[in-house]
């Protein structure tokens, strides 16, 4: 018992981590039709980014430090928009990948370039760093707070996308983007709001996982296959999707750990694999039509 | 008919080229130019897939690290000669390709190009954690090749050799029977199932064809590097095949070679020169993308029309191809963001 308490606290935090990386990277996708590769460079510099402004230093700073990357990541992800993105929202879906490689190869140059390669480590502000016990298992704290991190975005995004006007026009960008501009909507500042909002997400996920992880290059490739992974089983463009992918990579990745370590690696690709057999668009996905 | 033999003359002078260069370049240059050759039919068997079927594939990486590893294993474990390892190659890839190609070509579009992707990440998982067998993260390296091949030249001319075979069979491809309907399918999936073509069939096959080209590559990489390790197998791999496609244009049946030219030159010079060649292929994709996404052939075709082939239109990825009836467009909905 007291081990599948510690297993299910694990599998949850892993795939808040992955769900908050994979809304951002669907969410883009809903809004524009575009996947995003270079959104693992998003994650990945907002963890290097709380790694500089936090340093070694505990406590508020760290959470200042989670802020302040999120919204530099965000001004990133604005100009990659302004600059590169919305220059190719109608090209083919082959010039958006080969651009946004792109970007992740010069992304993943310039950290190296200012961050070097060694890995670095963060503390965990000493609130939230202890052991809890439940049912006689003992599990990090810190994984509490991946999982609220997690609920959170989740639930806003639902509230944002279900329940304001600018959910609605996120949607009807989609369905008719010309109709919604005649309405007077500014469809260019919807976009890079989106587009923005998603790095934001990415930001967000790689800052708050610095204290379970080693920061470090590599990060942004590691990251963006698990997210297409995931956003890929729910269905690309659907939020409640990319949760659902998540559990189940999270679930899949810890379930592979405990059973045949040397093979865990591989349960993701098969999980991914085996449910595009049967749903060939995800799992809560809409088969992608022409355009 | 002039249409058919003028590239073919390109390719004969072409080869006359690389033979002289053969004859008077340095070991070390011969070197990178024996990788260019090898990863041109890499690159011009991916585009099989990119270009002909509109079929983007991130997971020929796959079939190229088992070429490799067919020779290397087959070395290690089987005592295999570099012979052996090489006609084992082909097979070992196709049935790799078949195996792949029954799945990931149920899915379309994205999901197509993100599912292969995912193959090729677990081919690379598979390889690099089954050490006992794979050697894991190291590889497999060491003298396995006859001592004929060994040196740089005749090394060089064998690969040479092999890959001129094997392109001049996939040139007989594309402009067979066969590569047209497949160029059908990719223009308009939906008329050509209407004609009776079977669509999914004409795809396998393509991706089993390409497969088993990619998979010779990769036994061509070990002449020259005389090893096999798992980051052959992997997206980044898979997705430098597409990216020598795109470079070199994927409308003309040897862009993709010219870019796997550049590629491997420009990596070389770009390595020895500065240590930030990643961010000026970035910066080069970026710029490809925004302005010139029918790459390098392209360019020249504008120059001179002359690599450009006649009928090869601008394939799509998505199916925008596909003639849509008046007032079809008011009434598809695209899927949006859902809860």
């Amino acid at each position: 018992m007291s081990t599948f308490i510690i297993d299910a606290v694990g599998a949850l935090s892993t795939a808040g981590t992955l769900f908050i990386v994979s809304a951002g990277l669907t969410l883009v996708f809903g809004a524009m039709r575009l996947i995003n590769i270079a959104h693992g460079s998003f994650y990945m510099y907002g963890a290097f980014l709380v790694t500089t402004i936090g340093a070694a230093s505990a406590g508020l700073r760290f959470w200042l430090a989670v802020v302040a990357g999120c919204l530099a990541v965000g001004l990133i992800g604005t100009a990659v928009e302004v600059g590169v993105m919305r220059r190719i929202y109608n090209s083919e879906h082959l010039t958006q990948l080969i651009a946004t490689f792109g970007l992740f190869l010069i992304f993943a140059d310039l950290a190296l370039k200012f961050w070097g390669n060694s890995s670095r480590t963060v503390t965990a502000p000493a609130a939230v760093d202890g052991r809890l016990s439940l049912g006689g298992a003992t599990f990090p704290e810190y994984d509490l707070v991946i999982i609220g991190f997690a609920a959170v975005v989740g639930v806003s995004l639902w509230a944002l996308l279900q329940r304001s006007a600018f959910g609605w026009r996120i949607q009807a960008a989609v369905e008719d983007p010309e109709a919604l501009q005649a309405s007077g909507v500014n469809l260019r500042l919807l976009r890079t709001g989106v587009f923005a909002l998603g790095a934001v997400l990415a930001g967000l996920a790689g800052a708050i996982v610095t204290p379970q992880v080693a920061v470090a290059p590599g990060m942004d490739s590691a990251i963006i296959v698990s997210a297409f992974i995931v956003a890929i089983i729910g269905g690309l463009g659907s939020v409640a999707g990319a949760a659902l992918g998540a559990l189940i990579i999270g679930t899949a990745e810890t379930i592979g750990t405990v059973v045949a370590p040397s093979w865990a690696s591989t349960f993701i690709y098969l999980a991914m694999i085996i449910v595009l057999v049967l749903r060939p668009a995800g799992l809560l996905g809409i088969p992608e039509r022409a355009r | 008919m002039t249409a058919v033999w003028r590239p073919l003359a390109g390719l004969v002078g072409l080869a006359a080229v690389l033979t002289g260069l053969g004859f008077t370049l340095g070991a070390s240059q011969l070197l990178t130019l024996n990788e260019a050759v090898g990863l041109a039919l890499f690159a011009v068997a991916t585009n099989l897939l990119v270009g002909y079927g509109g079929l983007v594939s991130f997971g020929q990486a796959v079939f190229y690290g088992v070429g490799a590893y067919s020779v290397a294993l087959g070395w290690e474990h089987l005592h295999w000669s570099y012979w052996e390892g090489l006609a084992a190659a082909p097979l070992l890839g196709g049935v790799a390709a078949l195996v792949v190609g029954l799945i990931a070509l149920r899915a379309r579009f994205l999901y197509f190009a993100l599912l292969t992707l995912a193959f090729s990440q677990l081919a690379y998982e598979i390889a690099e954690n089954q050490y006992h067998f794979t050697g894991g993260a190291n590889g497999v390296f060491g003298a396995m090749l006859p001592v004929s091949l060994a040196q740089p030249r005749t090394g060089y001319f064998f690969v040479l050799a092999i890959t001129a075979g094997c392109l001049a069979i996939l040139w007989k491809v594309t402009a067979s029977p066969f590569g047209l309907t497949l160029r059908s399918i990719r223009e308009n999936r939906n008329r050509a199932e209407a004609l009776g073509v079977n669509v999914f069939g004409h795809e396998l096959i393509a991706f089993v064809i390409s497969g088993v080209f990619c998979s010779v590559a990769g036994a061509l990489f070990v002449v020259y590097s005389q090893s096999a390790y798992p980051e052959l197998l992997d997206w980044a791999q898979s997705g430098y095949a597409v990216f020598m496609v795109v470079i070199g244009g994927m409308f003309t049946f040897l862009g993709p070679a010219l870019g796997a030219l550049v590629y491997t030159l420009g990596q070389q010079y770009l390595v020895a020169h500065t240590t930030q060649w990643q961010l000026i292929l970035g910066a080069v994709l970026v710029l490809i993308a925004l302005f010139r996404p029918d790459g390098l052939a392209g360019l020249f075709g504008l120059a001179g029309r002359r690599l450009r082939r006649p009928g090869l239109a601008r394939p799509t990825l998505a199916g925008s191809g596909e003639i849509q009836e008046p007032g079809e467009e008011r009434t598809r909905r695209s899927p949006g963001v859902r809860r």
